[in-house]
């Protein structure tokens, strides 16, 4: 069995970073910089549950504007934190203007799964 | 050397061939997806192809460590064509039965990525530990007009 902690330990080449902002009541915004891969997955879906923690929050985007590299273990996380927000009843808003995001989006189709918008202001201008 | 009958669409010539061996741990990666986005901009592969072989590239990896003994190393063998990319990624399994799993989310975005790709394994000769290994090839896409 692979030990998931040990990896853990080492500092990834690509390293990774949230935050997370509620420019206004009912609107979170997680915005992620750097490269998604199997080791920065996990705290990626971290940061994702922040997010998804304040059932008062209607809008919900995570802004990969920054998001240089996505494999398919960041892809799932996205595509869970898609289910959860839809349980809500709403639909996760993607900030992705890159190919880095948008080619991965697009070749597994998971982007169907979401709203997509080239910028933040798009993002949070858009009604549901 | 004299071949007396070389292929005009592909000679042994025209393949470069480039090895990366490193630790299989999930932090060194990030060099090997590296070294493809490299190679196939470089062999003028189109955009949305250097993004799927890197991507296909950081799976293959990515699931082998998974399987991998501790302390072992990760081979990747990149064959560089005209018009294609062959990537062969193979580790030492780290039980007699480790094998790469067909069944999962991964392994079907690798096929998505991919336009060939096959899981190998080889039972190991002395205490039965396998050889794993992923072999996928990618083409270069259509070309700019």
């Amino acid at each position: 069995m692979p030990d998931p902690l040990a990896s853990r330990d080492l500092t990834p080449p690509g390293e990774l970073g949230t935050a997370l902002n509620r420019p206004r009541p009912g609107v979170a915004v997680l915005t992620v910089d750097g490269e998604v891969d199997t080791l920065t997955a996990p705290p990626l879906e971290d940061a994702v549950g922040g997010m998804l923690s304040d059932p008062a929050d209607t809008t919900l985007v995570v802004d990969l504007s920054g998001v240089t590299f996505l494999a398919s273990s960041g892809l799932a996380v996205l595509i869970r934190a898609a289910h959860r927000a839809g349980e809500r009843g709403h639909r996760l808003r993607l900030v992705a203007g890159g190919r880095a995001v948008r080619r991965p989006l697009e070749v597994t189709g998971s982007d169907q799964l979401f709203d997509l918008f080239d910028s933040l202001s798009a993002a949070l201008a858009a009604t549901d | 050397m004299s071949d007396p009958d070389p292929s005009p669409a592909e000679s042994p010539d025209a393949v470069s061939v480039v090895e990366v061996r490193t630790t299989a741990s999930a932090a060194l990666i990030p060099t090997i997806r590296a070294v493809a986005s490299d190679l196939a901009a470089r062999a003028d592969f189109d955009l949305d192809a250097i993004s799927d072989l890197r991507m296909a590239v950081d799976e293959a990896c990515a699931t082998l460590v998974d399987v991998a003994a501790p302390a072992s190393s990760l081979q990747c063998t990149f064959r560089v064509h005209a018009e294609h990319i062959e990537v062969h990624a193979q580790v030492r399994g780290g039980t007699a039965d480790a094998a790469v799993s067909t069944d999962t989310f991964g392994w079907r975005v690798l096929q998505t990525l991919a336009d060939d790709v096959e899981a190998v394994r080889e039972t190991g000769a002395d205490h039965g530990a396998p050889t794993v290994g992923i072999k996928l090839d990618k083409r270069a896409g259509v070309p700019q007009q």
